[in-house]
């Protein structure tokens, strides 16, 4: 029988050595990780902090509902009568088409 | 080019072939399948699918797909000819995102410097927020009229479509609706979009009472967040303010809008007419009644705000009373679909009426169950809000494209240390 006489190296890592490389290993990847989810995280961020002060513009004004609005009521009075009026629906209103029959 | 009518933009965004790697990221964002190109190759929009809503445009990593409709200079241009009054109606979500390309913080409101910014500029304000009030009032009255007729059996007098309503603020989805769902199209309410609204008004009632000139010298602006709002200023139905002054004794064939400006747009004429929105001083414009607005106008630009502002002005009417409580939380957040029921009692009959809403933003991941549940007659609402964009419009494909978020490669070079 033939006789093999290589012998691999043998691989001299502790324990404890192991212990450390896989933490470094695992704390590098999860890092990484960490990184790719913040960055999409943030992607709704400033969708927020727009948000926030569209809503901030509601509670500073004097105003908070539509039909106290002088403005628009006086352009009924003036103007266009009342919402749904003759006027108000030539102006303000519209019709939609269907699209697929379009060609 | 299928599914257009005459005069009406068949193209707004086009993809830049040398700047497309062919990821596919635009695709996973695109509401209509309107994006052609297989992984890898270079990507084309396909006009005759798309509804120009530009979610592509903000959530391209390499700012591959582009805005075709370049209005910039000829507004400057009309803003040099002193014939002419350029009036600019701005949206809401601009006065929260303009700043942004001037240095300052998402979110950030400056509604007093953009008015000094227009007005050093030579525009006119009519603000969108005064006619999304307004949009309230005929939308709000159609959504009553609907109910009183359809739910509480009351005669009605003007035709009504079926409960129940959307609401029709959103070019994008009107667009994907008369593409993909036409036939829901009675659903929609009939009432304009806030912009269409604030250009038939400018050029009758602003021309007459506030302004005093002739509708045929007013060069109406819009200054959106939204590259659809350029589509939607082109459709030819949209004249009626021309159409008036002809029962008037008048002539003349003119747009209601002339053209249509994104957020990123005007923060490119103001750069070029050396405006710095941050440093401007600032304009209350309190003189002018077509810059009054109510808080219910202005969260239009949100999520929700639609159904908010329309609860607010519903519950009067219906009711005889305010709401105690106007923050009406269940219809706010990022939550893809919100639905909510109010009950209330009609003043005019004494009977029990529940409001039933529900209100999805996001056409791409949210929407298509709540149409197919309206196409089955099986729909639980009143009235239903809808936005193509996810977030609505403050996050509307032509605002900033924030390094922040969407373009988040810039964000990353902006980490590396050598840049």
């Amino acid at each position: 029988m033939a006789q093999y006489d290589y012998v691999e190296k043998a691989v001299q890592v502790s324990r404890r050595e192991f212990i450390g490389i896989v933490g470094v290993a695992g704390a590098i990847l999860w890092t990484g990780a960490y990184l790719a989810t913040d960055l999409i995280q943030d992607r709704t961020k400033y969708i927020k902090m727009r948000a926030q002060g569209i809503y901030k513009d509601d509670v500073k004004s004097k105003i908070r509902q539509s039909h106290n609005n002088q403005a628009v009521t006086d352009v009924y009075k003036k103007f266009a009568r009342n919402p749904l009026s003759p006027l108000a629906e030539e102006l303000f209103h519209t019709k939609y088409v269907d699209r697929t029959k379009l060609v | 080019m299928k599914g257009f009518q005459g005069q009406e933009l068949t193209s707004v965004i086009e993809i830049d072939r040398k700047a497309c790697k062919g990821c596919d990221s635009c695709k996973s964002f695109c509401p209509a399948d309107a994006i052609d190109g297989k992984y890898g190759a270079v990507h084309r929009v396909n006009s005759e699918r798309c509804i120009s809503c530009g979610q592509c445009i903000i959530n391209c990593p390499f700012g591959a797909p582009k805005d075709k409709v370049d209005v910039v200079d000829k507004v400057i241009a009309q803003l040099k000819n002193k014939q002419l009054t350029v009036v600019g109606t701005i949206a809401p979500a601009v006065r929260v995102a303009i700043g942004e390309e001037f240095g300052m913080e998402p979110g950030s409101l400056v509604t007093e410097k953009l008015y000094g910014a227009m007005k050093q500029a030579g525009f006119k304000v009519l603000d969108t927020v005064f006619t999304a009030d307004q949009t309230i009032m005929e939308e709000g009255m159609e959504l009553i009229g609907r109910i009183r007729h359809f739910a509480l059996g009351e005669p009605s007098e003007h035709h009504l479509g079926p409960l129940p309503q959307f609401t029709s603020c959103c070019p994008a989805w009107v667009r994907y609706a008369e593409l993909y769902y036409p036939e829901l199209l009675p659903n929609m309410s009939s009432a304009k979009s806030p912009m269409m609204m604030a250009g038939a008004l400018g050029k009758t009632y602003g021309a007459k009472e506030v302004w005093k000139v002739k509708p045929e010298d007013i060069f109406m602006v819009g200054v959106m967040p939204c590259t659809a709002k350029k589509f939607e200023a082109s459709r030819p139905e949209f004249s009626s303010a021309a159409h008036y002054w002809r029962t008037q004794g008048g002539s003349g064939n003119y747009s209601d809008v002339d053209v249509v400006l994104t957020t990123r747009d005007l923060a490119c004429l103001f750069k070029k007419l050396n405006i710095d929105v941050k440093a401007v001083a600032e304009f209350d414009d309190k003189d002018n009644p077509l810059v009054q607005y109510s808080g219910a106008g202005t969260i239009f630009a949100n999520t929700g705000g639609v159904m908010e502002a329309a609860l607010r002005t519903a519950y009067f009417v219906i009711t005889g009373k305010e709401l105690d409580v106007l923050e009406f939380k269940p219809v706010r957040g990022l939550k893809g679909v919100k639905e909510a029921s109010v009950t209330m009692r009609d003043a005019k009959t004494g009977k029990e009426v529940t409001l039933k809403v529900a209100v999805a933003h996001g056409i791409k991941e949210n929407v298509k169950p709540l149409l197919e549940e309206v196409k089955a007659g099986e729909s639980p609402y009143h009235f239903i809000e809808i936005m193509n964009c996810p977030g609505g419009c403050v996050n509307g494909g032509g605002q900033p494209i924030n390094p922040m978020g969407t373009s988040w490669l810039d964000k990353v070079k902006a980490v590396l240390p050598w840049s």
